[in-house]
């Protein structure tokens, strides 16, 4: 079996559509160089062979996949609602798994330490109970009922609230969250974290959201969501093993780290184990 | 200057042997100096095969600790530190003497069990220099009278050969350097590298320790382009 | 401290995932007592703080990389 196993019939991002020339750009998934370009108007992804990839154009990303996808790209629908503003962020490099990179958006016990006075701030340390399944029907990790204080939740927030939040795996590497939207209570603000595997051990992350904030100019979005994003990139780089652990016998996670444990336990049940470590260590 | 008397005749009987960085030296390791680590602080170190996390408590006593926060991994060097607790920065997990786990924010209510503590090394001060052992060794590391503590490198090569540019061998040697009467503390690393620990004569004046900076700094230059030559 | 029993349901089949359990437990400072012992069933019965247990249940879920828990079942034995 070739290198990746089960995630090499999975679709990953591999640039912004709007970025995209005819000239291309050259970058790597799973360890495989490709070419990203726009051939005739359209996205087209080919491998170090010049073979042609399989290509989905959505969510202002290019997708693509080494091996034979059986599903479509998952959906946002939340996305297509009017009145939201989409906004691709850019690409954030990171020397972690790129499954580290997922199972750290996931987390919200780290926000007073990681981003304080921004996502979280002490002594609003507590992870209060929430709820994580595996929806079967899509074959989902979703966290719901997920409550924590924030000093300023986001750009268009003013104070500290306590915001709720469900988390959604979608894909090995993608995951979309949903919060509390301060300018429009009773819809969700959207963020998804769409990760391209370059290696076991190296990233690139490419942020994405669908808000509804009229006020904000678009690069001020931009720059919060990447400042947040570099400051969880120092953590990243610094977590030993390299690889994330689907056994957690050197490691302790308790409640807090449920969406962690869920991600594992869908990653180790469908054989998802490019970027992770089988044996604690 | 006449700094080298008797209190530190043999400062090689306790000092490792020279290796790969592969295998944890059993004698007392020089890791950093010092004024390297200053108080609240934490900084990254090496044992061997171990990855330390070095840090000093508010009262300014120094600790070294595995690198690795028990609950997902995370560095601890990259931690805080506030009063006699280093806290891992990415959840916060708080651990106080002997490395026992204090405080997990994330469960504010729990008083965390004794089991969950993080490996601690033995650690020593001497003559400026921060020194470490996985396990206590039977004496304390060695005092150089007439010296103090002065700067560290890391040099690309192996410590066999960072000795032997300075005129000697094995971890500890005392040489001249631009014009100084000096103690070298050699430390292996891994990956085929060494850190180097310099002491310089005590009440020396600014230029003279610009002298040995630039003299020491030419010599690692030397010493890793030797390296590179042979490899 | 309070006493529970799990009730770990999956494919336990392998030789080391009562050690693995045991070995977490001593890590947590979890008292453990082993009740009944299946390739697809383990009872074991923890003593230790709320936070602890639920640690214990978080831990057990993933496992060695071998087992699959499919699900753990807590009962409530007693509470100081």
């Amino acid at each position: 079996m070739s290198e990746g196993g089960a995630m090499r019939d999975q679709w990953y991002p591999v640039g912004m559509t709007k970025q995209l020339t005819a000239q291309g750009r050259d970058t790597m998934l799973m360890g495989e160089p490709i070419r990203v370009a726009l051939a005739g108007g359209a996205p087209s992804v080919t491998d170090g062979t010049g073979r042609a990839l399989p290509v989905i154009d959505r969510f202002g990303h290019v997708w693509t996949s080494l091996g034979q996808p059986e599903k479509d790209l998952f959906t946002i629908p939340e996305v297509d609602q009017p009145g939201r503003r989409l906004v691709d962020v850019g690409v954030c490099r990171v020397r972690c798994s790129p499954l580290r990179a997922v199972e750290n958006f996931l987390d919200i016990a780290h926000f007073p330490f990681v981003h304080t006075d921004i996502l979280g701030s002490e002594p609003h340390t507590e992870v209060a109970r929430y709820e994580v399944e595996i929806r079967d029907d899509v074959d989902e990790v979703w966290a719901t009922k997920v409550k924590f204080f924030q000093p300023q939740a986001a750009k268009s927030a003013e104070g500290g609230i306590t915001t709720d939040y469900m988390y959604r795996v979608c894909a090995p590497t993608c995951s979309v969250l949903y919060k509390t939207c301060p300018p429009k209570p009773g819809e969700w603000d959207v963020i998804a974290l769409f990760v391209q595997p370059l290696t076991e051990t190296l990233c690139d992350v490419w942020p994405y959201m669908a808000l509804y904030d009229d006020d904000a100019e678009m690069t001020d979005l931009i720059h919060f969501q990447q400042m947040i994003f570099v400051q969880d990139r120092s953590v990243l780089e610094n977590q030993l093993p390299a690889l994330l652990p689907l056994d957690p016998g050197r490691e302790i996670p308790t409640r807090a780290d449920m969406t962690s444990i869920a991600y594992r336990r869908w990653l180790k049940r469908h054989g998802f184990t490019y970027g992770a470590q089988l044996v604690a260590a | 200057m006449g700094m080298m008397g008797a209190a530190c005749s043999d400062p090689c009987a306790s000092a490792p042997t020279p290796d790969t960085g592969d295998t944890v030296p059993t004698d007392w390791t020089p890791a950093a100096l010092s004024d390297d680590i200053p108080v609240a602080s934490a900084a990254p170190g090496q044992l061997g095969p171990h990855d330390l996390a070095i840090w000093r408590s508010a009262s300014g006593r120094i600790a070294a600790w595995a690198d690795r926060c028990p609950h997902r991994g995370m560095r601890l060097s990259h931690g805080f530190v506030r009063g006699e607790r280093l806290s891992c920065i990415y959840h916060g997990w708080g651990y106080g003497e002997g490395g026992q786990c204090v405080r997990i924010p994330a469960h504010p209510e729990l008083t965390p069990p004794e089991a969950i503590r993080v490996p601690v090394f033995s650690v020593a001060e001497a003559s400026g220099v921060i020194w470490v052992a996985e396990e206590a060794p039977d004496g304390p590391p060695p005092e150089f009278p007439g010296v103090v503590a002065f700067r560290s490198l890391q040099v690309s090569a192996a410590p066999e050969a960072l000795a032997a540019a300075l005129g000697g061998t094995g971890t500890v040697i005392e040489t001249v350097l631009g014009g100084a009467q000096v103690v070298a503390l050699i430390q292996p690393l891994r990956g085929g590298a060494a850190g180097l620990h310099l002491l310089a004569p005590e009440g020396s004046d600014p230029a003279a320790l610009d002298a040995l900076s630039a003299e020491v700094e030419a010599l690692r230059r030397r010493v890793e382009a030797a390296e590179e030559m042979t490899a | 401290m309070t006493r529970e029993e799990f009730t770990i349901e999956g494919a336990l089949g392998t030789p080391l995932f009562l050690p693995w359990v045991e070995r977490h437990a001593a890590r947590l400072g979890v008292g453990m007592r082993l009740r009944d012992s299946a390739p697809e069933r383990l009872a074991v019965e923890f003593e230790g703080a709320p936070a602890l247990l639920d640690a214990m249940e978080m831990g057990c879920l993933l496992g060695p990389i071998d087992a699959w828990v499919e699900s753990i079942v807590r009962k409530r034995i007693s509470a100081t």
